[in-house]
């Protein structure tokens, strides 16, 4: 190997001197190539390869021991790879590239060489000797003098590429940049550059990011130019420095770091606020959906508030004074165009203010940020509060019904979206007063004499905390939530911020609820939500079932269970009653079919089954009663409402996710009370969909009809699912003291299974979810079986082999998994002398139906197409089948035989057989080994017979 | 609910021809809406903003559902929608005259024959055969704004 290296080296010194007069022509290939070689070699994963070199070295020499001999290995390789001879010569041989200007940029050469050099810069680890990084700080520096001339000085490269100059020079530099901001430490990074220079790297870092900020405004191109490439990689790089993926690791910047990442951050907000302002007016509304979710805008979001946390105090100075200047210039214009541009740039300070302050809390407590902890000053002058205050005087104002009408959803989006993030890091937090140095309370804090210091941690607390500002705060959000669902009509992605975003926050914290439920503006929501107002009627559905959820979430803020169930039942009950008093009309059948009452009780069920989904165990009790109280009335509302799937189905979706929350809770008593509603609830479902061929003119309301009905069936699995693991939870309990589960589910599935139509089955999940419910109860209570009706027994095994003949193989997995523990159930049974599937397991014609199956399974492995993972689950399932009833399968084995005239074939055949049933021993239980046994035996047989049976 | 909406549910059919206003953003998907005086299915919704600073609007394709033909319509999503009022009644099928209209019971023992077989292939030989080979045959009929069509079938076991 160290041969091909050095004589790629060879290669191309003879190669370079033809090509350093002529242009492209064959030696020039062979230096691609020979340095593509090259690259690769570097490639290699060293550590592995020496430690395997090593080892057989040492085998072969026998001498020395094997670490000793990988240490003089990976010198032999640093000599190799990276003496400081060779990569001057690589570097000198791109150097001469380099002169010979724009045309030879792109050449595959000089991409070739650029690549190599980029890889060398990420070069670390074992393969430099171990003297305190010396080398490598020397090897990085070499390679960082000649790439210097790729990007500096940054004006000059950038005009020049704007010029039309190429750009993949410039876009290498950025990555060897960002190659070599891996392997150092923020001052060690700033250093390099220093040995030789006036300035740091991180100066050429910013002034290079700045150029390209700038840049990207000149061009504005739709399609991903080189601009945005080199910010995204300088912005990694910036990352990288300010945030290493070892957090331990992370050390202050030095000095002159401070300086240039403030650089970077003014000059990028500048760029961003004039192209808001430009783009202010534009039509493009497909952009404007996507506007938080799109996932490279939130990175560079992230990565340009990772920049600006290391300046906390300029960056949240600026963006306090931008927020200031846009509100107020918004004031000042009202309803002109101006206030349009304003209206974009505030709502992307908006934005990126919510990045710098605060991290997302996807699934994790969000903490402020320690840069900004660490800014010392009084809690009015403290920039986090002032940037805070100033975005909170935004939603205040945007409460005064005039001022809203110059404000935009779009405004409001980005407010609600800020709030929602902002709650969670700096409103109330749960450990104030904890920190080393802290005041308890805001006030105190006001009083405490000039001399005393306050760190971030106090000036946050008494402005936020409980005791301080924090309260007040909590008022306008909850208005502004209020606000944004009832005056701003229509307007659904705000309300969805809402419902999904803001108030979760709100309520997610149990101090924060104790202060909510105190409140006038929260008590005022909950009454306009409980009283079924048209106002709050009008929202979507999600974010019915959303605010409701959150409502009833809050409740974790009363003192003991009592409270909670209280004010989740008056919270929840005047629906309920509403429900019942509908159910009870005379004329209903006329009344319900009115789209507005239609309207209203699908907005109701929503709501339920928002607030089921949110029970606690603190107002479990509650959420109980009201679903019991409504029993009744849903029963009512299923017959009637037959005819509209859609009311249909968020009826079921109710009671699924109703079961599913209380189920765990049950008592006996109210587990039978659940138990006969869902069979009824079954029952009615089923009469009205038995039979029924709805067709229609068009293909797609068609389409949609079958859907629906998916849709149905699923729920209703669902629901029998959740039923199916009441057992799980009471397992401790007597079994006489709890109704029987396994029998309400078969009864279930009796009367589902009708519906279930093979069409229907075609949808994969349906499919699956139908199949897992039928393996569970057949591998848990497979004795049940032989209680339930013939026409239900007979439906579950017509399913069962239909789900033998499915494509997928899990589904067929699972139908064999199923039909194992019925014959494992029936097998025992006969060893015990018991019944057993009894008189079930004989159909109409006298067979016995696992016979049927035996034969099934057999005519299955033998002759038709099957995955080879399906062979192991089918062994699982044919062994007990062959046990109950092995006359038959001697018979068939007769019949197989005997299918062929020639001895040799049938003596081939028996022999198959006989290796099939090769140490297995009868006994009455089948245990693990004995499968095992079995698997293997299958193996061999179907590899003897099948393909011999096939092709006879 | 509150009182005064509940003005118009005494008459039998009252609401029959009806349609009632609902805001736009609520409307979902399979709900039914009233697009250039037809009434439709809702098969997709999308909502979209007039300019970036500009306010919400929906914008529905829906799928008439006595012709079958798609129609579509943008409405800002604070406004009202037409809903239509669409019923689905069952009958049991009495009787099939020759030219192809249908004869009815309904549920106070009177009978409804103004109605045609469906245009739709499948259904109508469903009916038909299905008739001939005497089977008890309950159909459905839906009706919005003043017009009424058989759907559904259903087969309650032979006679």
């Amino acid at each position: 190997m160290s041969c091909f290296f050095g004589g790629g080296l060879f290669t191309i010194m003879v190669a370079s001197k033809a090509l350093e007069g002529q242009g492209e022509n064959q030696e020039s290939a062979i230096c691609t190539v020979a340095i593509r070689l090259m690259t690769q070699i570097l490639n290699w994963e060293f550590r592995g390869k020496l430690a395997v070199l090593g080892k057989s070295r040492a085998s072969t020499l026998s001498s020395s021991p094997a670490s000793r001999k990988s240490s003089e290995q990976l010198q032999l390789w640093h000599d190799l790879l990276v003496s400081p001879a060779k990569v001057t010569w690589i570097l000198n041989f791109y150097e001469h590239i380099h002169q010979k200007g724009n045309a030879w940029l792109d050449l595959p050469l000089s991409v070739v060489v650029r690549q190599l050099i980029v890889l060398m810069c990420s070069l670390n680890g074992s393969i430099f000797p171990t003297d305190g990084a010396g080398t490598q700080e020397q090897h990085l520096q070499r390679l960082l003098n000649c790439i210097i001339s790729w990007i500096d000085p940054p004006e000059y490269v950038i005009s020049a590429v704007l010029a039309g100059t190429s750009e993949s020079e410039m876009l290498d530099g950025c990555r060897a940049l960002l190659a070599i901001a891996t392997l150092c430490s923020p001052s060690s990074f700033d250093q390099l550059l220093l040995s030789f220079r006036q300035t740091g790297t991180l100066s050429l870092l910013s002034s290079l990011t700045c150029g390209i900020i700038k840049a990207s405004c000149v061009r504005e191109s739709e399609e991903p130019s080189w601009t945005y490439e080199a910010l995204e990689v300088l912005l990694e790089t910036w990352t990288v420095i300010l945030q290493p993926a070892d957090l331990s690791q992370k050390v202050p910047l030095p000095p002159s770091g401070i300086e240039a990442a403030s650089a970077v951050f003014q000059t990028f907000v500048e760029f961003e606020m004039k192209l808001s302002e430009s783009s202010a007016l534009d039509e493009d509304d497909a952009d404007d959906m996507a506007a938080f979710s799109d996932e490279a805008r939130e990175d560079r979001l992230s990565a340009v508030a990772l920049i600006a946390r290391t300046v906390p105090s300029v960056s949240l100075s600026l963006l306090t004074m931008l927020v200031s200047k846009c509100f107020s210039e918004i004031r000042q214009s009202l309803g002109s165009e101006t206030t349009t541009r304003c209206l974009e740039q505030l709502h992307w300070l908006t934005i990126l203010s919510g990045h710098v302050l605060a991290d997302p809390g996807e699934g994790e407590t969000p903490t402020v940020p320690e840069s900004i902890l660490a800014v010392s000053a009084e809690p009015a002058t403290h920039p986090a509060v002032s940037l805070s205050f100033a975005l909170i005087d935004v939603a205040q104002q945007s409460l005064d019904a005039t001022f809203r009408t110059t404000l935009s959803p779009r405004m409001m989006e980005a407010i609600v979206w800020f709030f929602g993030r902002w709650v969670e890091t700096y409103l109330m937090p749960d450990h104030a007063g904890r920190g080393p140095s802290s005041t308890p309370s805001g006030h105190e804090g006001q009083e405490v004499s000039v001399g005393v210091l306050f760190d971030g941690r106090n000036a946050l607390n008494a402005a936020f905390g409980k005791d301080g500002g924090g309260p007040a705060v909590l008022e306008i959000l909850v208005r502004v939530a209020l606000t944004s669902l009832t005056a701003w009509r229509g307007e659904q992605v705000l309300q969805e911020y809402v419902s999904s975003r803001l108030l979760p926050a709100l309520v997610r914290r149990r101090n924060v609820c104790v202060q909510l439920l105190s409140m006038g503006s929260w008590q005022e929501l909950a009454t306009v939500f409980a009283r079924q107002d048209q106002m709050l009627l009008s929202l979507s559905d999600s974010v019915q079932r959303a605010l409701s959820g959150c409502l009833c979430r809050s409740a974790q803020g009363l003192a003991n269970a009592d409270a909670a169930n209280q004010y989740v039942k008056d919270l929840l009950m005047p629906m309920a009653a509403s429900l019942a008093e509908f159910s009870g009309r005379k004329d209903l059948a006329t009344f319900s079919q009115q789209p507005n009452v239609i309207h209203q009780v699908s907005c109701v069920l929503e709501r339920l089954r928002g607030a089921a989904r949110e029970t606690i165990p603190r107002t479990q009790k509650a959420i109980f009663e009201v679903g019991v109280s409504i029993m009744k009335p849903l029963l009512v509302f299923m017959e009637i409402y037959k005819n509209q799937p859609s009311v249909v189905y968020l009826l079921l979706k109710y009671v699924v996710v109703w079961v599913d929350a209380e189920v765990v809770f049950l008592e006996p008593k109210d587990t039978t009370t659940v138990f006969n509603f869902c069979v009824q609830l079954l029952s009615v479902y089923s009469a009205h969909n038995i039979g029924k061929v709805s067709v229609s003119t068009s293909r797609s309301l068609q389409n949609e009809a079958q859907t629906e009905k998916y849709k149905d069936l699923r729920a209703l699995l669902q629901l029998l699912t959740n039923l199916s693991s009441k057992d799980l939870f009471d397992f401790a309990l007597h079994a006489d003291e709890n109704p029987d589960v396994a029998q309400v589910v078969y009864l279930g599935l009796n009367i589902i299974t009708p519906l279930i139509s093979a069409d229907l089955l075609k949808y994969p999940k349906l499919c699956r979810q139908y199949f897992t419910l039928l393996m569970h109860m057949l591998e848990v209570y497979p004795e049940k079986v032989a209680k339930i009706s013939p026409e239900g027994f007979s439906q579950i095994l017509g399913t069962l082999e239909f789900g033998l003949r499915q494509q997928d193989v899990e589904v067929v997995n699972m139908t064999l998994s199923a039909l194992g523990a019925l014959g494992v159930f029936q097998y025992q049974a006969l060893c015990k002398g018991d019944d057993g599937l009894g008189t079930q397991s004989r159909t109409s014609g006298g067979d016995d139906v696992l016979s049927h199956f035996l034969k099934l399974l057999m005519h299955f492995l033998l002759f038709e197409d099957y995955s080879n993972d399906l062979v192991e689950p089918a062994a699982d399932a044919l062994l007990p089948l062959i046990l109950c009833n092995t006359a038959l399968f001697e018979k068939l084995k007769q019949e197989l035989v005997q299918r062929h005239q020639d001895v040799v074939s049938q003596e081939r055949v028996s022999t198959a057989f006989h290796s099939l049933s090769k140490g297995i021993e009868i006994t009455s239980t089948i245990d693990r080994s004995i499968r095992r046994k079995f698997r293997s035996n299958l193996f061999v047989f179907l590899n003897d017979l099948r393909g011999f049976l096939r092709t006879r | 609910m509150s009182d005064e909406e509940h003005h118009f549910d005494n008459k039998a059919d009252a609401g029959a021809s009806k349609t009632y206003p609902q805001q736009a953003g609520t409307i979902r998907k399979n709900a039914y809406i009233v697009i250039k005086q037809r009434p439709c299915k809702v098969v997709e919704v999308s909502t979209s903003k007039t300019g970036k600073h500009g306010h919400a609007k929906c914008h529905f394709v829906g799928i008439d559902i006595f012709t079958g033909k798609k129609l579509e319509d943008i409405v800002p999503s604070s406004h009202n929608c037409d809903v239509p009022e669409v019923t689905r009644t069952d009958y049991q099928l009495i009787d099939i005259s020759e030219d192809g209209f249908v004869s009815l019971l309904t549920e106070n023992g009177d009978t409804k024959d103004d109605l045609r077989l469906p245009t739709d292939d499948q259904l109508n030989a469903q009916i038909s055969t299905g008739f001939h080979d005497g089977k008890d045959l309950v159909v459905t009929v839906m009706s919005a704004l003043g017009e009424e069509q058989i759907c559904a079938l259903k087969d309650i076991g032979p006679k």
